[in-house]
């Protein structure tokens, strides 16, 4: 047992545990680390955004390089700001317009062809039981989000069968988050135990 | 019988807390060593590195997670490194996350170190076998960026060495020069990567994802957009079972280490699950 | 000491003399002197403009020689008098190279420096000379043009039917109603309502069809004068959110009850967040928690953390690993599109109900799909029958 002498993993150590406090009930140790989460990843954040934005798309490009194109996007960035000017908070959505409609110009023709590559990929190349539950799963599934038709007759049965499926898929995805959880729970107590108290190698 | 029915139903649940905690620390002191079985999605990706990627060739992994993930994906970094490295393959990180930065940085120094302790024959270096591009925020943006041109997408790498001097870089412009790509994350950059890299410039990729976001990913192995999976800190200990069993590295361990405390766990869940069902139904009848 | 000089600056050429080799190894090299005799005339080098591309891209492509299997080669681009190397020591096997570094209609042609196993360098012919031009349309991509526009048709003539007042029927979306119930609780309590739009940004659908949702909710909030707190985790978002609340609050005619400080920034820390909202929601304790739009690995931490403060809870997202987390924590909980049909249920906005519509259109076409498919592929696949089985692999060429 070799109980570590880094400042650094004590502080991570103690975080960890006040952070862990809270299973027990909120406490004020809870708190500090928690505001210490939010103001270091917000600072962090900042500090990136800083070196690898604002000095490496702008001001290199612009003082360095003399790429004078760079004005445009800087513009467009500079609006957001209007918001903290009463009665000019429009302009803003200017800079958040262009966004929503580069991302949705990017988005669609891909999507589309994701659409068409799951599809493709649902259909059965090689007839095995697998193959076929998941086709009849994907059709009865698409059947329970039908909302132009009323669950009633047939379409009620296949949408039960279809929600029966969402239901089985939800328990795996559970099953798999338990899993993940306590995986994170693993990594903690490994770095506890091991970077920390020095019990295990 | 009565007693113990209203006892477990009332029960803290701190007291759960703590059983969970006590069986998940104890196979840390006391290893079991359970058997475990490579899966199929986890050797597809380990095959792919080994057969299909030739010496000198190239893999890109990127580190889209953050802290909280951690424990559950380093470890995949990490093996997958040191695959590429017993191999001489060439490796390429970089982030979309500006947390992630700082994760690939630890990866790095970390794989680079215990494989030159381990094989000073063949030393591995940042800016000749291994290297890292900085965080540049825009995700699907900088992903497309990247399919026409690496170099122009950051211009320096992560220690702010011009890309067209460093020795790594030398014929790699785009995505037609990389021979796989794995994506870990555990949020929806890897659709961006799917849908974007594999999508529109038919990039040849895995996954690399946290447990909880498994089942949503494996949609894209039946449909061929991703050839293989690596799921939770499971995923990550089989890639090093496959390492160990071939000889690759001895020493990757995080996840393999972890697997006993992970299967007493579950055995622990699935014990409350049964007793929290029969407790629900026992009271049912009660009420009845 | 003079000898000693020499002796020095000899070593130091000697030592130099790799490096400077090196160097001029990495550079187009005179082709009479520096290369060994035999060329191998198996490996052609081919240039052609890069296809389906905005330009300024020459492909250059050879075929490996079974001789040099190992090989390596540089590509070397002349232009005019000038030569420039494209990409260095690949390997022959790549068969392709992609020079990204050309301006349009400008002629240029390339060869290629092959360095065998045996360290000997040979020297290609020259390629046929290319030009790069960009292409209007990406041809690869038609299967994609062809289904966006008769998707967009489709959409279209529904929202066109919507707009002329063609009544299209919207199945009830459990848990809507219990949004009134959930907002009337929380005024009786005296307590405020939570509504967190997860960690997606402006540009995901769901966190969209969540903004709707918080209009709804805040209008309601707003009748009966109840508070909406809104922690976000996306600036943009934040300010989106600010405009929806002020917007329902003026709507309700109560403008002046709207507060700016109730939707607030937290942190683009996914776990900072959590844990954020989390603290929020145990000092605050809200009487009712909506979690509309895009979760991930933050949901039941979310969820828990509602449920143990006894607040109704109405969730929804389109994340499907996330989903299982809010059926079993809330009250009520909305699967994916029904997010959004539930929008549209609550607002029957004519280009919303035209959408709907026309999405279950595209499901069914879906359906039609798949049945040809299953069909094809029983017969083709399965009973091994040509004609069945070159249709299917059509179908399966063109999707």
């Amino acid at each position: 047992m070799s109980i570590s002498t880094n400042i650094w993993v004590w502080i991570a150590a103690l975080l960890t545990l006040a952070i862990y406090s809270f299973l027990y009930k909120d406490n004020v140790f809870y708190k500090i680390a928690e505001k210490i989460l939010v103001g270091v990843s917000i600072g962090y954040l900042l500090s990136v955004y800083w070196h690898n934005t604002i000095i490496a798309k702008v001001w290199n490009p612009l003082v360095q390089d003399k790429n004078f194109l760079v004005i445009i996007p800087l513009i467009l960035g500079l609006l957001m700001f209007s918001r903290l000017f009463k009665g000019r908070a429009y302009i803003s959505r200017i800079p958040i317009a262009f966004v929503v409609g580069t991302a949705t110009g990017m988005s669609v023709p891909s999507s589309f062809e994701n659409l068409f590559k799951q599809v493709q990929g649902t259909m059965p190349t090689v007839f095995s039981f697998g193959n076929i539950v998941i086709l009849v799963g994907v059709i009865t599934t698409l059947v329970y989000f039908f909302f132009s038709l009323e669950h009633k007759g047939f379409i009620g049965k296949v949408s039960k069968v279809g929600i029966t499926f969402i239901m089985i898929g939800f328990g795996a995805a559970f099953g798999a988050t338990i899993m993940a959880r306590i995986s994170l729970f693993i990594g903690r107590i490994q770095f506890l135990l091991r970077d920390w108290l020095g019990v295990i190698q | 019988m009565m007693r113990i029915v209203d006892f477990l139903d009332n029960m803290d649940k701190r007291i759960i807390y703590l059983i969970v905690a006590i069986v998940v620390i104890l196979p840390f002191l006391t290893p079991i060593g359970c058997p475990m079985k490579v899966t199929e999605p986890v050797r597809n990706i380990y095959n792919y590195v080994e057969d299909s990627i030739p010496e000198d060739g190239s893999i890109l992994i990127s580190i889209d997670y953050g802290p909280e993930t951690m424990p559950e994906l380093h470890p995949m970094g990490k093996a997958l490194v040191t695959h590429a490295f017993s191999n001489n393959i060439r490796v390429f990180m970089l982030s979309l996350m500006p947390q992630g930065t700082g994760l690939a940085q630890d990866i790095i120094a970390t794989t680079v170190r215990e494989w030159n302790d381990d094989n000073p024959d063949n030393i591995k270096e940042v800016g000749k076998d291994i290297t890292l591009f900085p965080f540049v925020p825009g995700v699907s943006a900088v992903i497309l960026k990247m399919g026409e041109d690496i170099k122009g997408t950051f211009n320096t790498d992560a220690y702010g060495n011009d890309l067209d001097e460093v020795p790594i870089m030398s014929g790699v412009n785009n995505y037609s020069d990389i021979d796989y790509l794995v994506d870990l994350a555990g949020s929806s950059i890897i659709l961006s990567w799917i849908i974007y890299a594999n999508g529109r410039y038919d990039q040849k990729m895995a996954i690399g994802t946290t447990a909880v976001s498994m089942a949503e990913y494996y949609i894209y192995m039946n449909s061929g957009q991703a050839n293989g999976m690596l799921g939770g800190l499971k995923g990550a200990a089989e890639y090093e079972q496959l390492l160990k069993l071939n000889e690759k590295s001895e020493s990757r361990n995080e996840g393999l280490v972890g697997m006993d405390a992970q299967s007493s766990a579950h055995l622990t869940y699935i014990i409350f699950i049964l007793l929290g069902n029969i407790i629900y139904f026992i009271k049912k009848k009660q009420e009845k | 000491m003079k000898k000693l000089c020499y002796l020095l600056l000899i070593m130091l050429l000697v030592g130099a003399y790799p490096a400077l080799h090196a160097q001029t190894g990495t550079m187009p090299l005179d082709p009479d002197t520096a290369y060994s005799d035999t060329i191998p005339t198996e490996i052609v080098l081919r240039a052609e403009d890069t296809p389906n591309d905005a330009g300024s891209a020459i492909t250059v492509t050879w075929e490996c020689n079974d001789n040099l299997p190992s090989g390596l080669i540089t590509i070397v681009r002349i232009n005019g008098e000038e030569e420039s190397i494209v990409a260095e020591d690949l390997m022959l096997t790549k068969e392709q190279v992609r020079d990204t570094d050309v301006a349009d209609d400008k002629e240029y042609s390339y060869y290629g420096i092959i360095t065998s196993p045996d360290n000997k360098y040979y020297r290609t012919k020259d390629s046929n000379p290319a030009k790069s031009e960009a292409q209007w349309f990406n041809t690869d991509r038609t299967d994609s043009f062809v289904a966006v526009l008769f998707i967009t048709l489709v959409f279209v003539w529904f929202i066109q039917q919507a707009k002329k007042g063609k009544s299209f029927y919207i199945r009830k979306i459990n848990g809507l109603d219990a949004i009134e119930e959930a907002v009337g609780r929380s005024t009786e309590m005296g307590k405020p309502i939570m509504y967190i739009l997860g960690i997606g940004y402006v540009t995901d659908i769901p966190t969209i069809a969540g903004l709707t949702i918080l209009s709804r909710v805040a209008k309601k909030a707003a009748e009966y004068d109840t508070s909406v707190l809104v922690p976000c985790y996306d600036p943009v978002v934040m300010t989106t959110a600010q405009e929806v609340v002020k917007e329902s609050f003026t709507e309700a005619g109560r403008p002046d009850a709207y507060q700016k400080e109730d939707t607030m920034y937290i942190t683009q820390d996914q776990f900072g967040y959590a844990a954020g909202v989390d603290g929020m929601m145990m000092r605050e304790k809200p009487g009712a928690v909506f979690l509309q739009g895009l979760f991930f690995a933050e949901s039941l931490i979310l969820a828990e953390t509602g449920h143990s403060i006894g607040a109704i809870q109405i969730a929804g997202t389109t994340e499907t690993a996330q989903l299982p987390f809010f059926v079993a924590a809330c009250d009520y909980t909305l699967i994916g599109e029904e997010m959004m049909a539930a929008s549209v249920y609550m607002d029957k906005n004519p280009l919303m109900l035209g959408s709907i519509v026309a999405e279950d259109m595209v499901k069914v076409l879906i359906i039609v799909i798949l049945f040809i498919g299953l069909l094809l592929g029983i017969l083709g696949p399965g009973l091994g029958i040509d004609i069945f089985n070159n249709w299917f692999e059509w179908l399966i060429r063109i999707i």
